[in-house]
């Protein structure tokens, strides 16, 4: 097919607001897919994705369309990730396209994620076609958010198509917006080879299967390929496209977008935004954008039981097959034993790693409190970084530390205003202005330290504003902070595993707090267990754990002993999901009690 | 030949205590002739298919209200036991008896059939207590049982009190425990009240009307009990129990709860009623109406003793869970504890290989003695019996 009827287009949306069911709608009606193979919501193929509601991983589907021109056209629907953690993701499944169904909750309007990937995708240069999705709904006032919209991007507010995905309603009209706006490819046919990676996936028998937009020229399936920033070579095991399965094609060419499945081991080997071309002696310019994914979170993952480590290893080696973004590396812990430290996009990417372990994996894992990459100035001029609290060098040795700092925007209604600069304020974020993209809606804009914003404050954002905020933040640069290492000692050992990064203003507090929620949170032994908390090398805070006086079970009435044991049975039980800190048990949600420390 | 206990579950009552979660009954009363009848009919039913003889040690009819049965209905069980089974001369037939429930002339009644040992529900002498408990009688009435009782002829009368109340305190409970001394009892077991899910306790718990008491509250009004019952001149013999000597110097210890600690053999009839015979343990159904018909019917395919035909549940006990339960209830005896040779002849197998490591660390925590023949907990470990039987099941 030329490129003159070729169309490449993503969705655009904030989570919930009818991304996924929008695409099951286009497959239904160009019939990709038959209603009975309908699973709702096809291009969310993991559990997870589906329960969670949200696109972890991009995906694309070709489908083919005849428009009221009568004319069949070839269109590429990329789905793009809809959370804030793999905004680099995003902007690479946007270069692929030229242009951006925009779609927005007739009844929820404008969110920050609308804006941040409205914002990518016009960086992009996409053509825009703006969408109000869910018209059905009682509470829908769809031509109020049809203006916003307008005003957003400067169209008039009659060109917003207004929807019911669920329904069905208008997805026809949607296909045509998109045959008729948005611009066909305009890749040189005749150039080298030029594809961009988009996405990628390990297959068990292809290998990394890697998603491409064939920007310039063409490829054939004998041809030998080469990764143009990693520098790899290969020759493809398949080539083809997705409809929505991969269906193996001879050629790939100019403007379209289909897989290379090449047979690398690993999906590093084939990074999102690399460039692939022929294997040559000059190549031609890689396709602007590619970076090297950079974690920005950071967390210990220990197993329960110290034999399950090597299951936590292999789990963790499969998983990254899959994620390139997801790095680890073993760590030990005086608490926690064998483990890895693992560094994360966002607490998002961390949070899906976590239910991956135990749902897919089945293990019982130990997840200690997020930290983030701070950077450390020694008094002898070397700089170190470090992604756990406890390898803090000695305060003596330190010169400053550096934390990273993020922008941040909370986009909120405005009857929230006072609740939102609390927290943020409370967070030492530093407000910077604000913006009113629509009426009744505040977008603040703010500074803030990437640790304060992993604990918890998202949560925080929701309960502050009945669930009505949403935030998108982007790293800014290390900052030199008054940071000083809170240690917490049990039984008077430090607890590795329990130490923070902290504020020196904040540190006599969240010192406090963290005592007395442990207090409570680590069961009577047989002896008293004091907890101190000490930063810069004083203690701040000390509460004791009084001894256990009495545990024994009544008689067993009438020889009904088989009651009597299975609460001793429940009893033992329990005690496996502690952690043996010197002698003390430690159960699981201490260690996160780090976490809640901000509700306080 | 292993001596064996017979237990016989009484589950009526004419009003259910509020903290009562046990397998009992009111407003049945009149359902006492059939289920008398249903209990003969199941202790036949094992006496006539049992192998060899049962020699019984023991016979302990509890409840609900075992002094809800008549004089008569008594015999009738009783009878029924000693022609299924052979019951040694000296056997303690215990009756548990609620303080209102009795008179002179039953206690004599049941002293001439052979009933040698009382168990009497007393559980507080408090009236605000008694009150929350939903005991029918007052501390005048068990004053009045008691003697009764002493009138009748029974020389090992033993009697239950609950300390561990909602709003309790150390100086009520040191009253209720010295009014119960004050009956002169033989034998005293002292419960720590739970709640138990289900009763009414429990539900004005949830609704937050009554408090438990916490768990500091509640061993220092053991370890009060431990010292002042010890002065008493009764001996702490299992966790909850304490037992007086009688003139020959004889520890008037329960014969048929030893049985149970021991992990020894017991027959269970009745509603409800647990065994433990030929290495099965065996529960009944829980309704009286059920287990009557159960028993009105005979099914035509017999069942292996100890089952019958108002079994509900049976689980053959094998040798690793055996040693855990004989831990568990063994370590509960706190003088007699858990012999090494006693345990190397029943398993064939010594404590310390069975569980390696575990004694010694126990030891260190100051929550078992060894003394080389025997194991048993410390002072400390005895309120603290779920640490140490935790390791052992």
């Amino acid at each position: 097919m030329s490129q003159e009827h070729i169309r490449n287009f993503c969705i655009i949306a904030h989570i919930d607001h009818g991304k996924s069911t929008l695409a099951d709608r286009m497959l239904q009606l160009t019939g990709t897919i038959s209603d009975r193979d309908m699973q709702a919501q096809v291009l969310d193929t993991m559990d997870l994705e589906r329960e969670k509601g949200v696109t972890i991983k991009a995906s694309a589907v070709r489908m083919a369309h005849t428009a009221s021109d009568g004319r069949v056209y070839e269109l590429n629907l990329i789905d793009t990730p809809g959370h804030v953690d793999f905004g680099y993701e995003v902007s690479r499944a946007l270069m692929a396209c030229e242009g951006a169904v925009l779609v927005v909750d007739a009844s929820q309007g404008l969110e920050a994620q609308t804006l941040a990937n409205l914002y990518l995708a016009l960086e992009a240069d996409l053509e825009i076609i703006p969408v109000v999705n869910k018209i059905d709904l009682p509470a829908a006032r769809p031509d109020e958010v049809a203006e916003e919209i307008a005003a957003l991007i400067g169209v008039d507010a009659a060109t917003v198509l207004q929807i019911s995905a669920k329904e069905g309603t208008g997805v026809a009209e949607v296909l045509e917006a998109v045959i008729a706006r948005v611009p066909p490819p305009a890749g040189d046919e005749n150039a080298p080879l030029r594809a961009l990676v988009f996405d990628s996936h390990y297959d068990s028998y292809k290998g990394v299967v890697a998603y491409v937009r064939v920007v310039d020229g063409g490829l054939r399936h004998t041809d030998e390929l080469h990764h143009i920033a990693t520098h790899i070579t290969f020759k493809p095991v398949e080539i083809g496209t997705f409809a929505p399965d991969m269906r193996p094609a001879a050629e790939l060419k100019s403007g379209e977008v289909g897989y290379i499945a090449t047979g690398l081991k690993t999906v590093a080997e084939s990074r999102v935004g690399d460039t692939i071309t022929h294997k040559a002696k000059d190549l031609p310019h890689a396709l602007p954008g590619y970076r090297e994914p950079k974690p920005m979170v950071f967390a210990g993952i220990y197993p329960v039981e110290g034999e399950e480590y090597g299951e936590l290893k292999d789990a963790l080696e499969k998983l990254q097959l899959n994620d390139a973004s997801l790095v680890y590396q073993p760590e030990t812990s005086q608490a926690l034993n064998f483990g890895f430290r693992c560094g994360f996009l966002g607490m998002f990417h961390m949070e899906i790693i976590q239910e991956r372990l135990e749902r897919e994996y089945d293990l019982d894992i130990i997840v200690t409190a997020p930290s983030v990459e701070y950077e450390v100035l020694m008094k002898d001029g070397k700089t170190i970084t470090i992604e756990s609290p406890a390898k803090l060098p000695d305060e003596g040795d330190i010169q400053e530390i550096r934390e990273p700092w993020m922008t941040l925007q909370i986009y909120t209604p405005t009857e929230f205003y006072g609740p939102v600069m609390e927290l943020a304020t409370k967070r030492r974020g530093i407000y910077l202005n604000e913006e009113y993209p629509s009426h009744n809606r505040v977008q603040l804009n703010y500074e803030i330290p990437l640790s304060e914003l992993i604990i918890d404050f998202f949560d925080g954002l929701k309960s502050r504003t009945k669930g009505y905020a949403s935030m998108d933040y982007h790293f800014k640069e290390y900052r030199a902070e008054d940071l000083t290492k809170l240690e917490v000692l049990v039984n008077n050992e430090p607890v590795d595993a329990l130490a923070a990064i902290v504020h020196k203003d904040h540190a006599f507090h969240k010192g406090q707090a963290l005592v007395s929620k442990l207090k409570d949170l680590i069961p009577r032994q047989l002896f008293v267990v004091p907890i101190q908390a000490s930063a810069s090398g004083r203690i701040i805070s000390r509460a004791n754990v009084k001894a256990v006086r009495k545990d024994v079970l009544a008689k067993c009435y009438g020889g009904d002993i088989t009651r009597k044991k299975k609460l001793l049975e429940k009893q033992k039980k329990g005690k496996k999901r502690m952690k043996m800190i010197g002698s003390v048990e430690i159960p699981q949600e201490a260690f996160l009690a780090v976490l809640r420390l901000s509700d306080e | 030949m292993t001596e064996t206990s017979v237990y016989i579950h009484i589950p009526f009552c004419t009003h259910r205590c509020g903290y009562c979660d046990f397998n009992t009954y009111e407003g049945l009363a009149a359902l006492i002739p059939a289920y008398v009848d249903a209990v003969v009919k199941e202790i036949r039913y094992v006496g006539e298919r049992v192998l060899g003889p049962v020699v019984v040690q023991s016979i302990f009819l509890g409840g609900g209200t075992p002094s809800l049965l008549s004089a008569a209905q008594v015999e009738a069980i009783l009878r029924a036991v000693g022609e299924a089974f052979l019951v040694l001369p000296g056997c303690e037939i215990t009756l548990e008896a609620n303080p209102g429930t009795v008179t002179s002339g039953y206690f004599r009644a049941l002293r001439s059939l052979g009933v040698n040992r009382i168990s009497m529900g007393v559980q507080s002498s408090r009236p605000q207590e008694l009150t929350i408990l939903e005991r029918e009688h007052d501390f005048g009435a068990a004053i009045q049982a008691m003697k009764f009782c002493r009138e009748a002829g029974f020389q090992n009368v033993s009697i239950d009190l609950i300390f561990g109340l909602p709003a309790q305190q150390l100086a009520h409970w040191q009253r209720v425990l010295e009014d119960g001394l004050a009956l002169n009892p033989d034998h005293i077991s002292l419960y720590a009240l739970s709640i138990e899910h289900g009763t009414p306790m429990q539900r004005m718990f949830s609704r937050g009307l009554i408090e438990e008491i916490d768990q500091d509250a509640a061993a220092d009004m053991y370890e009060w009990s431990m010292n002042r019952l010890a002065e008493a001149g009764f001996c702490h013999y299992e966790i909850s129990n304490w037992a007086k000597r009688d003139e020959q110097n004889h520890l008037m210890a329960s014969l048929h709860n030893l049985q149970y600690w021991r992990n020894q053999p017991y027959l269970g009839f009745g509603a409800g009623a647990h065994g433990y015979f030929a290495n099965v343990r065996t529960v009944g159904v829980l309704a009286p109406g059920s287990y009557v018909a159960r028993m009105r019917s005979l099914p035509v395919r017999e069942r292996a003793i100890p089952r019958t035909p108002a079994t509900a549940a049976a689980k053959a006990v094998d040798r690793q869970d055996e040693i855990g339960e004989t831990m568990m209830m063994g370590l509960r005896l706190l003088e007699e504890g858990v012999s090494r040779p006693k345990f190397l002849a029943r398993f064939d197998k010594d404590l310390d290989t069975a569980f390696p490591g575990v004694i010694r660390e126990l030891e260190k925590q100051g929550l078992l003695e060894d003394d080389g023949e025997r194991i048993r907990l410390s002072r400390r470990g005895r309120v603290l019996g779920n640490r140490v039987f935790v390791r052992f099941v």
